[in-house]
């Protein structure tokens, strides 16, 4: 019992670590329509950041996310202007796939070329040490990072609900064209959707940087967890992607004890794929029928 | 080439034809010639590379490129090859057999994979792919026994052809050349046949291909399976020249995203441009990893990503789309054919014969949620008839047709139809009606974008035939009766609206149904065309083809139709002869509203 506590634990708080890598990539693909390959170094670029500013300037990691989520804001927000922007008519959606497979190549080799195959820690400031909830222990970090998932949550919903920006977004997320009628900059709404999408794994990089040694292929795994959760969540679904985080993460967690650790990726990948397959619509996304239309 | 003079601009396109041959055939004799005249290792090296990757990127553009499904996770199918090829060698067995038992089950595994996943589009494919492709890297670190997990799998030093291992690199390139020549007849073979047009048609648009009888999902697997033999088979070989397989370096996203990487750059769906890709980059990754060493790491991948970027923004049609439109600089001159309009028909004046039923349509009932989009409809239709589907928008009528083509299922009632056989089917999908002689057109037109007007009609008239050249005949003759003539060669994009819809209904023609389903074909031509269309729809009707016609034109329901079926809100509220139909009350209050029903 004692153990299962422990696991379970240990899957929420992984989930709040995917959590807050997937929010951003789900705004971006549920919005913006464009699969980001590219998410998982934009996490990498904020951890080299969050490494470099702590290491150099001497402060907490997680001031850092004072810088590092502006910057992530512009790499994104210059990525959709002048790689996805000119590919938004592209005849072929896998032009756009292929772009940003090609910045993501570009990245992680550039990441390469500056800092070498090397990992880096980042100084940890005490978030390493282990904290004592009932019979469970966690690392201080990962509550932290639990915490501010839920807060990103919360807080990137209450503005796509509240503020008219956010009511923009969502509908050029359902008509882009009917929101351009509207009077809605439509290249406006998408350039600051993936300036947020970016600046969400900014912020969740200040985080997971002093947790995770940092290296020029971090971003490749958390991705492709990432993807899976969106699916799993439904395109651009916030709540979606946070819950969906918690099951993948307390699905890890429990097949790497029950199943066996190296076994972990292919009970995920193993769901995502039935997920896709059988419900590509995510469990709490809602299925817009269109058999009505010409086929 | 089956170019005939019906075209005087055909010289020159053969000519550019043959220029483009001699190119290519210069390119795969240097990929041979130079390392055997340097005589280098490293430049051996090099080229065996390239020859492999060559051959990979073209195995992949079967599928992501002919097929357009955008597979990432390819080097599922190299792996199998490299592990069965290994494997099978330490148990003494040669890996020219190896190849074949590593391609069996490569096929399998890339039926198995890709079945499923047809159903997905753009992006979710391709991370479908990526997900099946960890979990196999997962599975091979696992499966230690077999695959020697993370440690690897080394093969035995045994020398000699039997073994694909050599001291001198020259039968290597031998064999990685012999490979890639192979990838590219293959892959030739498939695009210049009907099933590379109907893995075209069918990436291009889905629906219009079903409508023409292409088995969509059949094509589509065929090349999933070929595509995936050949890669498993450059795999056995590559794992052989590399003496040394692990799971991360074969299951990988990395090479995966690479071999779909050359496809694009040389220009993606096109026979030689994965082998313009892989000539062009292999090199940078091979000098900075040879040449450069340890110092330059992540250069070459940069570089790689960079170059990537560049081309998706500034020639997304590859290197081969770039030498396309070098090529024809110069538009050919027109006027091989005066006519723009469709051509006069002389129509007999003899009373059309209608024959006995062909079609029933039985109790049609189809709800979309809430809305009850089809209510109860039923009604007969007869050999040579023509029978006008009229009503408001939204009365059901393109529903009615997505029943009638096997898009649709209804919720209940049926559609049977007279085979040749003399026998009654209930057809169940767009293929089986397609094959009993149904040909429909879309409301909305379906054109294959990316094939010249000829070639889309081809597509329609392999239903019938099968070889290309009685195919392109075939098409020829139809776009001449249909005015399109003098368009054979152009993109289907750049046709106007009226010759769209014309483009639909020769591609529909050109399967020569018996039953003949057109949605709208007249909105949006011009009066002159209206008249020749009529003309048109009626010499078709006497060769015995039975037509329902949707059409809001009334001018045209009038002078075609022998039967009008009115539908208002999924029901029919009306039907008879068309005389009879446009003076029924029922008939004005759905069009104009209960105020006019007076007047």
């Amino acid at each position: 019992m004692q153990t299962f506590l422990q696991i379970i634990a240990n899957g929420l708080m992984l989930g709040g670590l995917f959590a807050i890598v997937a929010v951003g990539l789900t705004l971006i693909f549920g919005i913006v329509k464009v699969v980001n390959f590219a998410h998982g170094e934009f996490l990498m670029v904020g951890m080299y950041l969050t490494y470099l500013l702590t290491s150099g300037l001497g402060v907490h990691p997680y001031a850092t996310a004072v810088a590092v989520i502006p910057i992530l804001f512009v790499l994104g927000a210059v990525t959709q202007r002048l790689l996805i922007q000119p590919l938004m008519h592209a005849r072929d959606e896998h032009i756009q796939i292929f772009a940003t497979v090609g910045l993501s190549t570009a990245l992680i080799n550039l990441a390469l070329l500056i800092f070498g195959a090397d990992i880096a820690n980042t100084p940890n400031y005490g978030v390493r040490s282990q904290i004592q909830i009932g019979s469970v222990r966690i690392l201080e970090g990962q509550l932290w990072i639990f915490l501010a998932a839920i807060l990103l949550v919360i807080g990137l919903q209450l503005f796509l609900a509240r503020t008219n920006t956010g009511r923009a977004i969502r509908a050029t997320a359902q008509n882009r064209a009917a929101a351009r009628l509207m009077g809605i900059n439509d290249r406006f709404i998408y350039v600051l959707t993936f300036g947020i999408g970016a600046a969400c794994v900014g912020f969740g990089s200040a985080l997971i940087a002093p947790l995770y040694p940092t290296s020029p292929t971090i971003g490749t795994y958390f991705v492709l967890i990432a993807f899976v959760i969106v699916v799993l969540g439904g395109l651009g679904s916030i709540p979606g992607a946070f819950f969906g985080a918690l099951i993948i993460g307390l699905v890890d967690a429990l097949s790497g004890f029950y199943i066996g650790s190296d076994l972990r990726e292919a009970v995920v990948f193993g769901i995502f794929l039935v997920i896709l397959i059988l419900k590509p619509s995510g469990l709490f996304g809602t299925r817009v029928s269109q058999a009505h239309v010409s086929p | 080439m089956t170019d005939t003079t019906l075209n005087s601009a055909a010289p020159t396109r053969i000519g550019r034809h043959r220029l483009g041959l001699i190119a290519l055939a210069l390119v795969l004799a240097a990929l041979f010639a130079i390392p055997v005249a340097i005589g280098d290792e490293f430049v051996y090296h090099i080229f065996i590379t390239i020859c492999i990757f060559a051959a990979l990127s073209t195995a992949w553009n079967i599928v992501g490129g002919y097929a357009g499904q955008l597979s990432l996770g390819h080097a599922i199918f190299y792996g199998i090859g490299a592990y069965a090829g290994v494997i099978l060698v330490n148990m003494g067995i040669s890996p020219w057999i190896g190849m074949f038992a590593g391609a069996t089950v490569a096929v399998v595994a890339a039926v198995v994979v890709s079945y499923p996943c047809f159903r997905l589009h753009g992006p979710f494919f391709a991370l479908a792919t990526i997900a099946f492709l960890e979990v196999f890297r997962v599975l091979a670190l696992h499966f230690r026994e077999l695959t020697g997990g993370a440690t690897g799998l080394m093969i035995p030093l045994k020398i000699g052809w039997e073994w694909m291992v050599f001291r001198e690199r020259l039968p290597a390139l031998i064999i990685a050349f012999g490979m890639l020549l192979v990838c590219l007849g293959v892959a030739w073979a498939i695009r210049s046949r009907r099933l590379g047009f109907h893995l075209v048609a069918t990436r291009e648009r889905e629906s219009a291909a079903r409508a023409a009888g292409v088995d969509t999902v059949k094509v589509r697997l065929i090349a999933v399976a070929v595509s995936a033999a050949l890669s498993a088979m450059v795999g056995t070989f590559h794992a052989m020249y590399l003496t040394f397989i692990e799971p991360a370096s074969m299951f990988s996203l990395q090479l995966s995203i690479q071999i779909a990487m050359f496809a694009l750059i040389g220009g993606i769906g096109t026979v030689w441009g994965p082998l313009l890709g892989a000539v062009l980059l292999v090199p940078i990754t091979e000098f900075a990893r040879g040449a450069l060493g340890a110092e330059a790491i992540g250069l070459h991948g940069f570089v790689y990503g960079v170059v990537l970027m560049l081309v998706v923004l500034f020639m997304p049609n590859g290197i081969m789309g770039v030498l396309a439109r070098f090529a024809s600089g110069r538009k050919e001159a027109a006027g091989d054919e005066p006519d723009t309009h469709i051509a006069a028909v002389t129509r007999s004046d003899a009373a059309p014969r209608i024959g006995d039923p062909v079609l029933r349509v039985e109790g049609l009932q189809k709800h979309f949620g809430g809305l009850h989009v089809t209510n109860d409809v039923s009604f007969t239709l007869r050999e040579g008839e023509i029978l006008g589907l009229i009503g408001p928008n939204g009365a059901g009528k393109t529903t009615v047709f997505n029943m009638l083509s096997g898009f649709l299922k209804p919720d209940r009632g049926s559609v049977t139809l007279l085979g040749t056989d003399g026998a009654w089917h209930e057809p169940g999908n767009p293929g089986d009606f397609a094959a009993l002689g149904v040909g429909r057109t879309f409301q909305i037109v379906q054109p294959f974008a990316a094939m010249t007007v000829e070639e889309n009609i081809m597509v329609g008239a392999f239903h019938r035939y099968h070889t290309v050249s009685d195919a392109r005949e075939a098409a020829r003759e139809t776009a001449h009766r249909m005015g399109l003539g003098r368009y054979l060669h152009d993109e289907a994009n750049s046709l106007t609206v009226g010759g769209l819809k014309r483009l639909e209904v020769a591609r529909v023609m050109a399967m020569k149904p018996r039953i003949l389903l057109l949605d709208e074909v007249m909105a949006g031509i011009n009066r002159t065309d209206v008249k020749r269309a009529v003309d048109l729809m009626l010499s078709i009707r006497e060769t015995g083809v039975s037509i329902i016609a949707i059409e809001h034109v009334m001018q045209a329901v009038m002078a075609l139709s022998d039967w009008v079926i009115v539908l208002s809100s999924g029901e029919i509220i009306a039907q008879g002869n068309p005389q009879e139909v446009v003076r029924d009350p029922h008939v004005i209050e759905a069009y104009l509203g209960k105020e006019f029903a007076g007047a």
